[in-house]
Formats: structure tokens, sequence, C-alpha cells
């Protein structure tokens, strides 16, 4: 390992040259977020249907995210969970995921914590459950 | 733009060698990645992602570090796979539908 060090180049970077990737990253974010804010999803024509519902009839646990970023960027929380709720759930773990990059790029520390083994296997029993429960009868309020 | 941009570039933990020692800190569980390819790209492919970025989680708190990496790297191809298909699917998808609407435009 020592080795690999040695051989690796060494970077004189200008101060915050480091933050480029951060940065690009939420630029690109913030004007495809835009985009969707603008061009509503809602409507037929506008994007592609997913193709997991094209193929299949069935709704998968992405079916309604555009339409719900378009509802988050607009401030509609309530229609945002109508049309998704994991994307209302994913959004503030995407931002958290974001500073944390922003915060060990700046340090240089690698992350030390690590969720619990059993909080990401509940998140995909949510997923899953999600998954099919949104195409049985009854459930309709968890549909797109 | 229907699912979401590609992905935008890994975090500076790529450049970390596989095996590296405990001191080095956990691998990445990608689970970033998992998330954007399952909720944004409607390709369930990134289910399989979240899979392996719970194993990471589970094995590096059981102290396989080598486990922990390696299903570090698959959770990343996962999500970096179902990324691409998506791309690829916008594409066709863009290509198709310039061909239908030039048809269109021909036939009325």
């Amino acid at each position: 390992m020592t080795q690999l060090r040695e051989l690796a180049p060494r970077h004189r970077t200008v101060p915050g040259s480091k933050l480029v990737a951060p940065l690009s990253t939420a630029a690109l974010a913030l004007s495809a977020t835009a985009y969707v804010a603008a061009v509503a999803p809602g409507e037929t024509g506008h994007y592609p249907a997913c193709p997991f519902w094209y193929v299949t009839g069935y709704y998968c646990p992405g079916c309604g995210s555009l339409r719900a970023v378009h509802d988050l960027a607009h401030g509609d929380v309530p229609a945002a969970l109508a049309h998704n709720p994991l994307t209302v759930l994913a959004a503030p773990y995407l931002l958290w995921a974001w500073i944390t990059w922003v915060r060990r790029t700046l340090t240089g520390k690698p992350e030390r914590y690590m969720a619990p083994p059993w909080v990401l296997w509940t998140l995909l029993a949510v997923i899953m459950a999600f998954w099919v429960l949104r195409n049985v009868p009854g459930f309709e309020f968890l549909a797109p | 733009m229907s699912y979401g941009a590609p992905p935008p570039p890994q975090p500076p933990y790529g450049a970390m060698p596989p095996g590296q020692p405990p001191m080095g800190g956990p691998p990445s569980n990608n689970l970033v990645w998992a998330i954007l390819t399952t909720i944004l790209c409607c390709l369930p492919l990134g289910v399989v992602s979240i899979v392996f970025a719970a194993q990471v989680n589970g094995k590096w708190a059981a102290g396989d570090v080598v486990g922990a990496q390696d299903s570090a790297n698959k959770a990343k191809q996962f999500a970096m796979w179902s990324a691409i298909a998506a791309a690829v699917g916008m594409v066709v998808y863009l290509i198709f539908a310039v061909l239908i609407a030039g048809s269109a435009g021909f036939s009325s």
C-alpha cells in the first residue's frame, strides 16, 4: 500500500478547486430540477413513460418521481407525497449526502459513520412493499 | 431528461485501493447511486444495488473488510449499469420520437 501511495501522482491543487466535482454536481442537479419544474411531467409528450410501466403495465417504485420533483420544486409537498412519497423521503437524504461529500472533500478525512445494516434492509423492505402495494387494489393512494 | 441526468462524477472514494485496512474508513456503500437509479431512473435494477449497499454495512460491521469492499464495488456496478441502461433507453426513445415526428410531418 505504501508503494501505491508513493506511485500516486501528487496533486498541487488551487484552493477551492477540490470543490469542482461537488459544485458541478449541484449545478447539474439544480438545472435538472429547474427543467422539470418548468416543463410539467404530468402532460403527455413532455417526457417518455417509465419503461417498466410501459412494458409490464405495473408501477415501479420510481413511477411518479418526475411529477414529485416538479411538485417539490413548486413547494407543493402534499402533491409530491401523492405522486411518489419515496422521492420526498430521498430529497433530504440526497442533500445530506451532498453536504457530507463537501465536508469529506474539504477536510480530506474519509467518512467514519456507517448506518447500522438494519436501516438499509428496512429501506429495501419499504421499497419492495411500496412497489407491490401501489399496484394492489385498495392501495390506490400509493399509485402515482 | 426523463430519467434524470446521468450520474454525476464519483466521489473521491473510488481512488482508494481495494482491501484498504480499516484505518482508511469504511468503503462507500454507494447508496446515493442506488437510490438515484431506483427512484429517478424507473429501472428496478437499482434495487439490486440497494441489496449490495446493505451488504456493505453488514459486512463492515462484522469486520469483513474485503467482503465490504467487494459488495461496495457490486453496488456501484449495478447502479452504473442501470444508469447506462436508462441513458441508452432515453437515446433510443429520442431517436424514435424524432423519427415518428418526422414521418408524421411528412404524412400530414
